[in-house]
C-alpha cells in the first residue's frame, strides 16, 4: 500500500494538505514504518515552498465556515476511525490500484466530445497549460477571455 | 400560510441546532404536512398548468418577435430543472426521511449533515452539468451555465436568511462570497481531474467533497470517482437537443451504469434522429418548442 502510494501522482497545485502525504503517513503508521513528524504546514518536506506560494495557499482557502466548537465535535463523531483488518486493507489496496490504473476514465470513455467541447475546444488544454505553468496567458489573451468568454 | 411559517418549518440540520428546535416548538401546531421549500416558485411545481389564454399569448409573442427559444429556455431548464436536480441530491429537510441519493451521501459516505456539505454535493453535480454544457454551442452553453449559477446563489441567499435564521445581510454576504470561492475552486479541481486521470479526480473529490479528512475509506473515494465518470458518460451520449430540453437526470449513486455497445449506441442515435426529424416535419411543434440545437451529435 505504502509503495503504491509513493507512486501516486504529485499534485500540480500546492494545497494546505496533500492527499498523497496524509495517506502515506496514515498507512505508514499502520505498516509500522517510520513517519516523518517534522512536516511543515504543507504536510510534506518541501523546502522549496516560497513565501508567495504559502500566501497564495492561505488566500485560496479559509478555515471551516463559521463552525462552532460543538459542531466540529459533531463532525468529528461522524468521521470513521481507523481499524483495519487484513481484508479491509486488501480492499483499500484494490481501490487504490483501480484509481491509479485509470480504470474508470478508460471504461466510461467520453471521447473528444467532452475533452474538446464544441463550445470551447481549447478549454482543458489552456487550463492544463496554466496549471503546469507551461504557457502563460498574455495580456491580450486574458482580455479576450474577459470580453468574449473564451 | 405566512412566509414566516414556511421559513421556520423546513429548517435543515445546520450548524446550530438550538434556534431550530425553539422555532419548531412554537410552530408545531399549524405546520403544514408537506413543507414547500420557500425558494421554490409555484410555477416550478409539476402540477402547475398555465392558463390557456396565457399560453397562447406566449406562443403568439414568441412567433411574432422571433425569439430565440434556445436562449429563453436556459432559464427554465438550467436555472430551474437542472438546479433542482442538483439541489435534491444532498437535500435534507428536518423531520423528513432522506432521499435515496441523500442517504448515500450522508450515510454511506458518512459526510457530516451540514449546510456547507450540502453545498459541496450540489457543486459537484453542477460541475458535472458544466462539462456537458461546455460541449454545447458556446452562446447557449455559456448561458445555461450562467443561469445555473445565478439560481444557485439566489437560492442559497434565501435559504441562509430563512432556514438558518441569519438576520444580518453582511454575514450572509460573507457566506455567499465563501461559497463562491468554494465553487470556483471545486470546478477548477474537478476539471483538472476530469481531464487528466482518475487519481487526480480522486484527490479533487477528497479535497472538496470529503473536506480532506485524514482517514478516508479509499473504497468510497473510488465509488465517487466511478459515479462521476458514469454520469458524465451518460451526458456525453445525449445530443445537444436532448440535454438542452432537460432530458437528463442523475442516476442514483447506488446503481451502476453499463456502457453501451457500439451497436446499441448507433441504434439509439438513429432512434433519436428519427424521432426529432418526424417532429420537425410534422409541423406540430409550437413556437416555444422550436430549437436550433443539433439532435444528431
Amino acid at each position: 500500500m505504502v509503495r503504491l502510494l509513493e507512486k501516486f501522482p504529485e499534485e500540480r497545485m500546492k494545497h494546505m494538505v496533500s492527499f498523497k502525504q496524509t495517506q502515506l503517513n496514515r498507512f505508514k503508521r499502520v505498516a509500522g514504518l517510520q513517519v516523518d513528524t517534522n512536516n511543515n504546514l504543507n504536510g510534506e518536506n518541501d523546502p522549496k515552498l516560497s513565501i508567495n506560494e504559502i500566501k497564495d495557499m492561505l488566500n485560496r482557502s479559509k478555515g471551516p465556515l463559521g463552525l462552532q466548537r460543538d459542531d466540529l465535535k459533531k463532525i468529528q463523531a461522524v468521521i470513521p476511525r481507523d481499524q483495519f483488518t487484513e481484508q479491509d486493507l486488501k480492499k483499500q489496496l484494490e481501490s487504490l490500484k483501480n484509481l491509479m490504473s485509470n480504470k474508470y476514465q478508460n471504461y466510461y470513455d467520453v471521447g473528444d466530445k467532452m475533452y474538446k467541447p464544441a463550445g470551447n475546444p481549447q478549454y482543458y488544454s489552456r487550463l492544463m497549460d496554466e496549471i503546469n505553468g507551461q504557457k502563460k496567458e498574455t495580456f491580450f489573451s486574458a482580455m479576450k477571455v474577459i470580453f468574449f468568454g473564451k | 400560510i405566512s412566509i414566516n411559517q414556511i421559513g421556520l418549518g423546513h429548517v435543515s440540520r445546520l450548524f446550530s441546532t438550538s434556534i431550530v428546535t425553539n422555532s419548531q416548538e412554537t410552530n408545531a401546531k399549524n405546520q403544514p404536512k408537506r413543507i414547500i421549500p420557500l425558494a421554490q416558485s409555484k410555477y416550478e411545481s409539476k402540477d402547475y398548468k398555465l392558463p390557456k389564454w396565457k399560453e397562447s399569448l406566449g406562443e403568439f409573442v414568441i412567433s411574432s418577435l422571433h425569439l430565440d427559444m434556445d436562449k429563453v429556455r436556459a432559464g427554465p431548464i438550467a436555472g430551474s430543472y437542472y438546479y433542482n436536480i442538483c439541489r435534491e441530491q444532498g437535500l435534507q429537510v428536518e423531520g423528513e426521511k432522506l432521499s435515496p441519493s441523500a442517504k448515500y451521501f450522508y450515510e454511506t459516505l458518512k459526510l457530516p449533515r451540514t449546510f456547507s456539505q450540502w453545498f459541496q454535493i450540489t457543486a459537484l453535480h453542477e460541475w458535472m452539468l458544466f462539462t456537458r454544457m461546455r460541449a454545447m454551442p458556446f452562446k447557449y452553453g455559456r448561458n445555461y451555465q450562467q443561469k445555473l449559477v445565478d439560481r444557485t446563489f439566489s437560492d442559497i441567499e434565501l435559504r441562509l436568511f430563512d432556514e438558518m435564521n441569519i438576520h444580518s445581510g453582511r454575514i450572509v454576504d460573507q457566506y455567499l462570497k465563501d461559497f463562491d470561492t468554494q465553487l470556483k475552486g471545486a470546478v477548477l479541481a474537478y476539471d483538472e481531474g476530469f481531464y487528466t486521470d482518475d487519481a487526480t479526480l480522486a484527490t479533487a473529490v477528497w479535497r472538496n467533497l470529503f473536506a480532506g479528512r485524514k482517514n478516508i475509506d479509499i473504497n468510497l473515494l473510488e465509488d465517487v470517482v466511478k459515479y462521476i465518470r458514469s454520469q458524465v458518460y451518460i451526458m456525453s451520449r445525449l445530443s445537444d437537443r436532448e440535454f438542452a430540453t432537460g432530458k437528463f437526470n442523475f442516476v442514483l449513486p447506488t446503481e451502476t451504469v453499463k456502457k453501451l455497445s457500439p451497436e446499441e449506441e448507433l441504434q439509439r442515435k438513429k432512434n433519436v434522429i428519427e424521432k426529432y426529424e418526424e417532429l420537425e416535419k410534422s409541423g406540430l411543434m409550437l413556437p416555444s418548442e422550436k430549437s436550433n440545437l443539433s439532435y444528431s451529435n
